[in-house]
């Protein structure tokens, strides 16, 4: 159970939800990703791509991981061509090419992992949700993980991450969200910090959050004055 | 939206379930037609019955068959729960149709349909099964795990339903419309399509679907 939760992820923002486990991490992923809808209150402006990775990917499916991965990119809208492309390009990087026709059922709990983060990759998402990345995954693969994230930033998305392992840490540039007992919050700041206040135009937020992260400034929110 | 209708219908082609209630199918009414020769409406009219339960019980097996978590992974693909909801019915009619078509044809190789008025037995035969395939696939949906959360509730869903309906739908019944009308639209075919019972269990068939689809989209919208 969550309460009073009020936070948003920006374009170009990685946020990680850190908290011991079933605190409630995944409920708040599954919030971001319109699969469970809040009881009070309400989530505005997901994004219309949405990447969801779930910490265990259900194996139990009688494809092959080829037939599979291409029919979660068609369902994603990919072309034909482009699904075959881009399951080719991530297996690849991913090292599962050569288990592409094994059935699902027969890949180990790591292959299988790879599977559940490429059907959540294939169609360059704008909010990319990874829950516990780090959990399931081989050390090569978890490896990729920041880069995974530096590129989905980089093209304006955003990421989400739940994290009880402390993996966040590889992360580059990632604020971070504290769930306790169903209140999140954001961890007390370094004390010589300091923090301002910059009203920008609407259309030039984007830019402006590009440019204060360039300079090496942590964009700690973006809010709409009420 | 037509990806994951094709995704969900490999699944269920692929896990050999397909099967259990075709066979069933076969099985029931080749007993029904191997007795001998009836008139096209009467045979239809308890055809349709038949079917009824099992294409709720396919509609199960097909929605069952999805991992709860790929139904989340499906949801997020799709574009949220409504176009989920709308993949999953549209899925399960392929099989449906196809099961309703065998029950349709069967009689024939089999010679179990004898004159005088064939023709309007047919027409009636395929009111009959048509009619009652809305029902029968929302039946399945609410029986499904994605709606009532784990297997076995979902197994008293439909027997109780089916049963309920075999019960209620008795001659002479006071409450007829608390089921899906399988038996009277049975009734109603065997006498030959009078305009009276044709509209009133297209209505009752149409109701009862109307409520069940309400019912299955308030249950996955509160477990989600």
């Amino acid at each position: 159970m969550l309460r009073g939760v009020d936070a948003s992820v920006v374009a170009g923002e990685a946020v990680a939800v850190v908290g011991r486990n079933g605190v409630g991490k995944s409920t708040l992923l599954k919030l971001a990703a319109g699969l469970l809808r809040p009881q009070r209150g309400a989530v505005h402006d997901r994004p219309p791509r949405i990447g969801y990775v779930p910490e265990r990917f259900p194996a139990d499916q009688p494809f092959t991981a080829r037939r599979y991965l291409l029919g979660m990119a068609a369902i994603h809208g990919l072309a034909p061509a482009d699904a075959r492309r881009a399951v080719g390009e991530w297996a690849a990087r991913l090292h599962l090419e050569r288990l592409l026709d094994h059935q699902l059922a027969e890949l180990s709990k790591g292959s299988a992992q790879k599977v559940g983060l490429i059907q959540g990759l294939v169609h360059r998402p704008d909010l990319l949700i990874l829950d516990e990345p780090w959990e399931g995954l081989d050390a090569a693969t978890r490896a990729e993980v920041p880069a995974i994230v530096t590129e989905t930033l980089d093209r304006g998305g955003r990421v989400l991450i739940s994290d009880h392992l402390g993996g966040v840490a590889s992360l580059p540039d990632v604020r971070t969200w504290e769930l306790a007992d169903g209140v999140l919050s954001s961890p007390a700041l370094d004390a010589p910090d300091r923090i301002i206040e910059v009203a920008v135009a609407a259309a030039d937020v984007d830019a402006a959050l590009a440019d204060l992260r360039a300079a090496g400034h942590r964009v700690l929110g973006v809010r709409t004055p009420s | 939206m037509s990806a994951l209708i094709r995704l969900r219908l490999a699944a269920f082609l692929r896990t050999g379930r397909a099967l259990a209630p075709l066979l069933t199918l076969l099985a029931v009414l080749g007993v029904i037609y191997g007795g001998g020769q009836a008139q096209a409406a009467e045979a239809y009219g308890f055809s349709a019955a038949v079917v009824f339960p099992v294409v709720a019980w396919q509609t199960q097996i097909l929605f069952n068959v999805e991992p709860d978590i790929q139904r989340e992974l499906s949801t997020v693909a799709v574009g949220g729960l409504a176009r989920e909801i709308t993949a999953g019915l549209l899925a399960a009619l392929v099989p449906a149709l196809t099961l309703i078509a065998l029950a349709l044809a069967l009689p024939w190789p089999l010679g179990g349909i004898t004159g005088p008025s064939v023709a309007s037995g047919v027409v009636a035969g395929l009111w009959a099964h048509l009619l009652l395939v809305p029902p029968a696939l929302l039946l399945g949906a609410l029986a499904s795990r994605a709606a009532v959360g784990n297997a076995a509730r979902g197994l008293a869903v439909l027997v109780g339903c089916t049963v309920l309906a075999f019960v209620v739908g008795t001659k002479g019944s006071p409450v007829p419309w608390l089921a899906p009308p399988l038996l009277p639209t049975a009734r109603a075919t065997v006498d030959g399509l009078a305009a009276g019972p044709l509209t009133l269990q297209t209505a009752v068939a149409a109701a009862w679907a109307a409520v069940a689809l309400a019912g299955y989209v308030t249950l996955r919208r509160r477990n989600a």
